[in-house]
């Protein structure tokens, strides 16, 4: 059932093992822990910078230092820093960058939703920002969990299939009645009484990158190696469209009976990078790139909601389209405010990002944008940058190829999702409703995002720790 | 208690600041990631540099370099003297590849390190200056990502990454990922290696 060059690998991996390892265990008991005295260096920055900013939001908008929030903060801090000691322990080889850039971006956006909370004058559990940190200890939690439980990310190889069927039934959860809850017209949420709302897609896009690094590991050969050529590339034969067409109606699906045009895009965007790295054949690219195209075309014409979305984009500023009900208006609120933000912003807690729709979830880069200004957006764009780069660095420097792939994937899977909600909030794109990672407000977002820091924290300690000889 | 605009002005370019100091702190330790990794200098005998292949003879190592041929010698030669069974006809069938059962350590021939080994596994090894390479060489002629011994359908092959100096395997450069020989040399910069049983 695996392909020759896996087979061995999983097999006698572990016996393998101690007989490679044995050069570095012995010479880690005299060295220091330098990646990790790194990462602790650039977590404490993080930390300070995370606590300077919840005390600049109280500065501003209230104009007093309250000890309330503090808590929030230090509750951050200490979670991210039982995640360091856990890495010193199982982890110690793992890549030093992404938990401080994560931890960071995490911290920022529960300082920005605590600026709305302020705004709108929600305290204890009304407040969003108490509910993120909540969310944030339960997302490092399962992180650590990750950590802990995956000593090696081949064990994932062996549930290729399972996680196929997991991302599956994640993605249709919410169109299961009673279980599924319907919110400003996307059904992707699911709840339990009135109380926990979920957005399984979030955690199905780690499945689906599981699933498709595994699957194209063990049959990219047929996806690679035959077709016609034409125009100076190889094409596919017929038969192998089989994968591709079935994630193209799966991502079809997603945007008819969900009504989730963002989500559709990420899962197939998603199978396109990957099938491209695992094949490095450009036909596949252009193929994929015409079917979801050709798909949004008709939605666009067919589906009301997708249509509106278009206009939305293409007409924002007629007064018509942004007056109408569910027209630009939020759109069009998110661009004042980040044209109000100019270029160092109006200062943490001073702006209005409040008055746009939710400024705390799917509008939080627009919030940011008013109070910190392009000098600041450009700062979380970079470190967003950082956090997938490092990805797609351990993916590049992996040994094999489901690991390769998965790093990638992973990544990416991060980077397309900022990309659609940053372009969609700046006209780039329509915009449609995903949250931005680590940012925004929502507990299943953080969860999955926390879960994909971890998986891309384990890959690369599995790749620094292999045999290794300097000459 | 209230704070002045100006107070406020100051504490907000300063956060900006900061992140923006975060972002370079961290580009900075990534330095050798976006510019490669520096040139370890090497001893004096090493800085004469590249010793040609059939050199390796010369330097005196506990594993059998000794039976290298001297330069000039066909690869089948090299293959009929280490098994000592006469080898197939020099026509198609060059000396045996080296497959995931034949093939169980990597030798270095030559260089500043030579006659060291190191196992091969089912893993690919890569090999360049960069820190995170399986097989790191720090000298001048290597690239930061230089090559990858890998396997293919259980045969190991190796792959020239782009590097600026090239790959040579038998003294040839290669273009195309190519299956390694046993006891082939395969020569990266001021370092050759050999794949062994």
């Amino acid at each position: 059932m695996m392909p020759p060059s896996n087979s061995r690998g999983t097999a006698t991996d572990t016996a393998q093992r101690p007989q490679g390892a044995k050069p570095g265990r012995v010479r880690r008991l005299h060295l220091p822990q330098k990646l990790r005295n790194l990462e602790l260096f650039l977590l404490l920055i993080a930390c300070g910078i995370n606590a300077a900013s919840v005390v600049l939001v109280q500065l501003g908008a209230l104009g007093r230092i309250d000890t309330t929030l503090v808590l929030l903060g230090a509750g951050l801090s200490v979670l991210v820093l039982c995640l360091h000691v856990v890495l010193r322990v199982v982890a110690r080889d793992a890549d030093p960058f992404i938990l401080p850039i994560a931890s960071l971006l995490n911290g920022i956006g529960i300082a920005m939703i605590y600026r709305i909370d302020i705004a709108n004058n929600d305290a204890g559990w009304e407040s969003a920002a108490v509910r993120q940190t909540v969310w944030s200890a339960l997302a490092i939690a399962c992180g650590i969990a990750v950590v802990l439980v995956i000593r090696n990310h081949r064990v994932l190889f062996r549930y290729t299939y399972v996680a196929g069927f997991i991302a599956v039934v994640l993605l249709l959860l919410p169109l299961v009645p009673g279980l599924g809850r319907e919110v400003s017209g996307a059904r992707v949420w699911i709840g339990i009484g009135s109380f926990a709302t979920f957005q399984p897609g979030e955690i199905a896009k780690i499945a689906l990158a599981v699933f498709f690094a595994g699957y194209l590991v063990r049959n990219r050969d047929s996806l690679s190696m035959v077709g016609k050529r034409l125009l100076g590339m190889r094409f596919p034969r017929l038969r192998d469209l089989g994968p591709i067409l079935v994630v193209w109606a799966l991502s079809m699906s997603v945007i008819i009976f969900q009504r989730d045009l963002g989500t559709a895009l990420l899962y197939f965007g998603l199978f396109l990078v990957m099938l491209y790295v695992a094949t490095g054949r450009l036909s596949w690219v252009l193929l994929g790139m015409t079917l979801f195209l050709g798909g949004a075309l008709i939605a666009s014409q067919t589906l009301q909601y997708v249509n509106g979305r278009f206009t939305n984009w293409l007409d924002a500023l007629n007064p018509d389209v942004y007056g109408a009900s569910g027209g630009s208006y939020q759109l069009v609120q998110g661009l004042f405010g980040l044209a109000k933000g100019g270029l160092i912003g109006t200062g943490l807690g001073q702006g209005r990002p409040d008055i746009t729709p939710v400024p705390q979830s799917d509008y939080i880069i627009a919030s940011l944008g008013e109070e910190l200004g392009l000098a600041g957006l450009f700062a979380i764009l970079a470190l967003y940058l950082l956090f997938v780069a490092r990805g797609f660095r351990i993916g590049f420097a992996g040994n094999d190829d489901f690991g390769k792939l998965l790093g990638v994937g992973l990544s990416f899977v991060v980077a397309l999702q900022c990309f659609i909600v940053i372009g969609g909030v700046t006209r780039v794109i329509p915009l449609t409703g995903l949250t931005t990672p680590f940012l925004a407000a929502g507990g299943s977002s953080l969860v999955a995002n926390w879960i994909i820091a971890a998986l891309l924290l384990r890959l690369s300690d599995t790749l620094r720790n292999q045999p290794r000889l300097v000459v | 208690m209230s704070v002045s605009e100006l107070t406020l002005l100051v504490l907000r370019l300063g956060f900006l600041l900061m992140l923006w100091l975060f972002i370079f702190g961290i580009v900075y330790a990534l330095r050798s990631d976006l510019f490669g990794q520096r040139v370890r200098k090497q001893q004096q005998d090493a800085a004469a540099s590249a010793p040609p292949i059939a050199f390796a003879a010369a330097v005196p190592t506990p594993v059998p370099a000794a039976t290298l041929p001297p330069a000039g010698a066909s690869a089948t030669a090299l293959t009929e003297q280490l098994t000592g069974r006469p080898a197939a006809p020099p026509a198609r069938s060059g000396p045996e590849r080296a497959t995931a059962t034949n093939a169980t350590r990597l030798v270095i021939t030559s260089g500043p390190k030579s006659g060291t080994e190191f196992p091969l596994t089912s893993d690919s090894v890569t090999i360049g200056r960069s820190g995170d390479s399986s097989l790191v060489i720090r000298d001048d002629y290597t690239s930061t990502h230089h090559a990858r011994l890998m396997l293919w359908n259980e045969e190991w092959m190796i792959q020239d990454l782009d590097s600026t100096n090239g790959t040579f395997l038998n003294g040839s450069r290669l273009a195309v990922p190519t299956p390694v020989p046993l006891n082939t040399p395969v020569k990266i910069g001021a370092t050759s290696f050999e794949l062994r049983r």
